[in-house]
């Protein structure tokens, strides 16, 4: 049914006089504006360094890296939820929530505690997908209010406390060195891109998520499956988040009920400072990971070439707002608000 | 102060155009003082455009509005206000949680509000005095939502009158369709304040209902493609006559592309067939359209028939009836449901519904038929990049290339894309088209046409929303009429033996 030769029902559809073809098209830019992220990641790089060259040492990008990974992995599924028109607001409060479940469960379930965390957090995220495709209820409502929950039920069962990790060798594996300097975190946030990106390019979905992030009516008209689609990009959103989860506690040996609380706001900045916009439909993961970077440069780099920690906040903000001057691709995003 | 006879709103040579669209052709009308106007045309007449253009919500390209002979430049609906000039929304633009008081003074409370506090005592006088001017009897404390749309009207008559305060001088009431969510009883209070409302002021009444337009009105005008077609005094003049002007005389030609006509349908199996279908906005619809037919469904705005289109493709509300395409039942839960029961729509907000402006033009070629082009989950870009440039040659859209976003596209092409949209698959069953040419030239409305006829040929049911009732007559084997939610007629229009489009308007109003 799907072969072309089976299509010469329809005939020939010449209009009569063929005018010549318009000359009112454009020249592709979305290679050049493509770049921009990665433009913005090195020029930031290069100017760290001209102020302070030991930024550019092997070790102080190792420990950059470091920093850099829970950011970029709580980032991904809040891209791809950005992506589909929405926002997940509950990133934070959910790792933080998962990073204490992580560390109560390890005494019990030893190595399973990990699937089990990521489970629930991916759980959570299919619960608040649904509320908000069934009872139509806005995304920044519906992950607002779960942030709030997440933190309260964190704060309750940890009775407002740090709970230590007993047995770390459960989690030592995410907080280790492959080689010298190549933490195993970077290396699990870059399988998890890959693998996003890879669904999204190979399959339809990927088509799917811009559709219905650029025009949600048009989706809906083609048939397209939008709340599955949506739904999905909560789950995975949840599913990233308790990873992030994993990553944290094996750096800090513990779960804390407000450990990834300060991380939603830079994730979001990540997502933005990357190009993606904010409005849904144009963006990606690889776009993400240089927000990431940037947002990490600038949390970590300003005070490592020793700018002063009352001026930071104050270049933080400035260098943002620039970042995302730059990557944003102004021919593909229509509306900007 | 001024003299009867001078006009108190003349406009002149009044000229607004959209992209691919001339809504104002250079059209000049006046009003004089207790007058009451009347503005008839079909849709895309220009009616619209002129009434805001009237008020300041659209900038007229050129030409002039002069106010009691003075030459003004409109800029929004306050300034229009105070220039005497105020409108009653086809859409009613009240608040509907404050009472009807607040409403009427609302944005000019005056000496209701003292040091920033509501004084409900004045309030309520300042409103009186205008529900007093037509004899409402409304409760200016009743909350607003629970009013009767009738009675809510009444009360957005009463806040354009406020205007008059304002200017201190009479002034142009315009009325934009202000009957068509009305039951005929409240027609008639409608029309009795109307009367009274001359007194005070002079008034522009426009409705698709003709009867109506010929009763109230002492001099009506008809618009057609933009321009004056014709000043109508109803005294003298018949519906027919209004009708003629609306219409104007029918294109001839081979616009319609009427050589590639499949020839008699009348005989062919039914493909899909409506019984009983009821829904919010349609009541019992019972319509079949034969393989390869194409059917018309005339009506005027709120006849129920975009509802009836939209709930076909599952994007709208059935409460009871059945839809069946070649013997299959339909679901019509969700258009994923319709997409997969082999149902094709093109929707007429074309940029918003229809396409998917910043993906390619083959990404939105594929997109309801990702199917077609996935071995398990994954895409097979060769194939979807055979299957895309097949179908860009097939129809002729004119596209640098398969990965050119669709927005970047002339609206001829990119209507074509989202028609190819339901060809991939070869296995489209029905189409249903809303205005499948709003806002095409004529060129590409021909391609359109063309494009229509061919797949027509290849068994396709076709129902179709036209933009004018020309093209649904041309187009059309057989006219389906809604009033009301109704269909209330239903006209063959074969080749050769095409119904004159006064008998489907007479059906229409």
């Amino acid at each position: 049914m799907s072969q072309l030769s089976t299509t010469p029902a329809i005939p020939d559809l010449a209009p009569p006089a063929d005018p010549a073809p318009r000359r009112r098209f454009r020249v592709q830019r979305s290679t050049l504006s493509g770049l921009a992220p990665l433009v913005a990641v090195l020029a930031l790089g290069g100017a760290l360094t001209v102020a302070n060259p030991r930024f550019i040492d092997p070790r102080s990008l190792s420990a950059l890296a470091d920093s850099a990974a829970p950011l970029a992995m709580l980032a991904i599924g809040a891209t791809v939820v950005v992506l589909c028109g929405g926002i997940d607001l509950s990133i934070g409060a959910l790792a933080s929530l998962s990073s204490v479940l992580l560390a109560m469960w390890i005494p019990t379930l030893g190595s399973a505690a990990i699937p089990a965390v990521v489970a629930t957090a991916a759980a959570a995220g299919l619960l608040q997908g649904v509320l908000h495709v069934v009872f139509r209820i806005p995304s920044f409502v519906v992950t607002l209010g779960g942030m709030t929950i997440f933190s309260a039920i964190a704060l309750v069962i940890s009775d407002a406390g740090t709970v230590p990790v007993t047995d770390t060798s459960v989690t030592k594996w995410a907080f280790d060195r492959i080689g010298d300097y190549i933490p195993t975190s970077v290396i699990l946030v870059l399988v998890v891109v890959t693998l996003v990106t890879v669904v999204l390019r190979v399959t339809p979905v990927g088509t799917w998520i811009a559709a219905i992030g650029y025009t949600e009516p048009a989706a809906r008209l083609a048939g397209l499956p939008v709340y599955p689609v949506k739904v999905a990009a909560f789950t995975l959103s949840g599913t990233t988040a308790g990873l992030a989860a994993v990553l944290l506690v094996a750096r800090t040996y513990a779960g804390n009920p407000t450990m990834a609380d300060s991380l939603l706001l830079p994730a979001v900045a990540a997502i933005v400072v990357g190009g993606t916009a904010i409005t849904g439909g144009h963006g990606g993961l690889w776009r993400t990971m240089a927000g990431a970077i940037i947002v990490t440069m600038l949390r970590v780099g300003l005070s490592v070439v020793g700018v002063p920690s009352a001026y930071e906040s104050i270049l933080y903000g400035v260098l943002v707002i620039g970042a995302v001057a730059m990557t944003i691709d102004r021919s593909k995003v229509g509306v900007i608000k | 102060m001024t003299d009867d006879s001078f006009p108190v709103l003349e406009v002149t040579d009044l000229r607004k155009a959209y992209p691919g669209v001339i809504a104002l052709d250079g059209v000049s009308l006046s009003v004089r003082p207790h007058e009451v106007i009347g503005l008839a045309g079909e849709n895309g007449a220009g009616k619209s455009t002129l009434l805001k253009a009237l008020v300041g919500l659209v900038r007229p390209d050129a030409g002039t509005i002069a106010v009691r002979g003075r030459q003004v430049r409109i800029k929004g609906v306050a300034d229009a206000a105070g220039h005497g000039i105020g409108m009653v929304f086809q859409e009613q633009s009240l608040v509907p949680n404050i009472t009807a008081a607040e409403n009427i003074v609302l944005g000019f409370e005056g000496a209701g509000v003292r040091r920033g506090i509501y004084r409900w005592k004045t309030l309520r006088q300042l409103a009186q005095v205008q529900l007093d001017k037509i004899g409402s009897r409304v409760d200016p404390m009743a909350r607003t939502e629970t009013l009767t749309f009738a009675e809510r009207q009444m009360v957005e008559i009463a806040k354009v009158l406020a205007i008059e305060e304002r200017t201190s001088t009479e002034p142009v009431i315009l009325l934009d369709e202000p009957t068509s969510v009305l039951e005929p009883e409240e027609v008639e209070t409608l029309f009795a304040q109307i009367q009274r409302l001359r007194e005070h002021a002079s008034v522009i009444f426009v409705s698709h209902r003709l009867e109506e337009v010929m009763r109230i009105s002492d001099r009506v005008y008809v618009l057609r493609g933009g321009r004056v077609a014709g000043e109508v005094d109803p005294a003298t003049a018949d519906i027919a006559h209004l009708h003629e002007l609306m219409i104007g005389t029918a294109d001839s030609g081979n616009h319609y592309h009427d050589d590639l006509h499949s020839g008699a349908v009348a005989e062919r199996t039914p493909r899909l067939v409506i019984s009983g279908l009821t829904g919010e906005g349609f009541k019992d619809v019972s319509v079949s359209v034969g393989a390869g037919e194409i059917v018309g469904v005339a009506g005027v705005t709120g006849s129920g028939r975009e509802a009836l289109c939209r709930a076909l493709f599952g994007a709208g509300i059935v409460t009871s009836g059945t839809v069946t395409v070649d013997g299959h039942r339909i679901d019509l839960s969700s258009p994923r449901a319709a997409v997969a029961a082999g149902i094709g729509y093109v929707p007429s907000e074309r940029k918003v519904e229809g396409m998917v402006a910043a993906l390619s033009v083959g990404r939105n070629v594929m997109l309801a038929r990702t199917d077609l082009i996935t071995h398990g989950p994954l895409i097979d870009r060769r194939r979807e990049a055979s299957l895309v440039d097949f179908w860009i040659e097939r129809l002729h859209i004119r596209t640098p290339s398969r990965s050119t976003s669709i927005g970047q596209l002339s609206g001829g092409n990119q209507q074509k894309v989202v028609v190819a949209r339901w060809l991939v698959g070869d296995d489209v069953k029905v189409l249903l088209l809303d205005h499948p040419t709003r806002g095409l030239d004529v060129g590409a409305k021909s391609e359109v046409y063309r494009l229509m006829r061919t797949l027509a040929a290849t068994g396709v049911a076709t129902v179709l929303l036209a933009d004018s009732l020309d093209e649904s007559i041309a187009m059309s084997d057989r006219v389906v009429v809604m009033y009301d939610g109704r269909v209330v007629a239903d006209i063959p229009a074969p080749p050769g033996a095409k119904p004159a489009p006064v008998d489907i308007v007479r059906e229409m109003v």
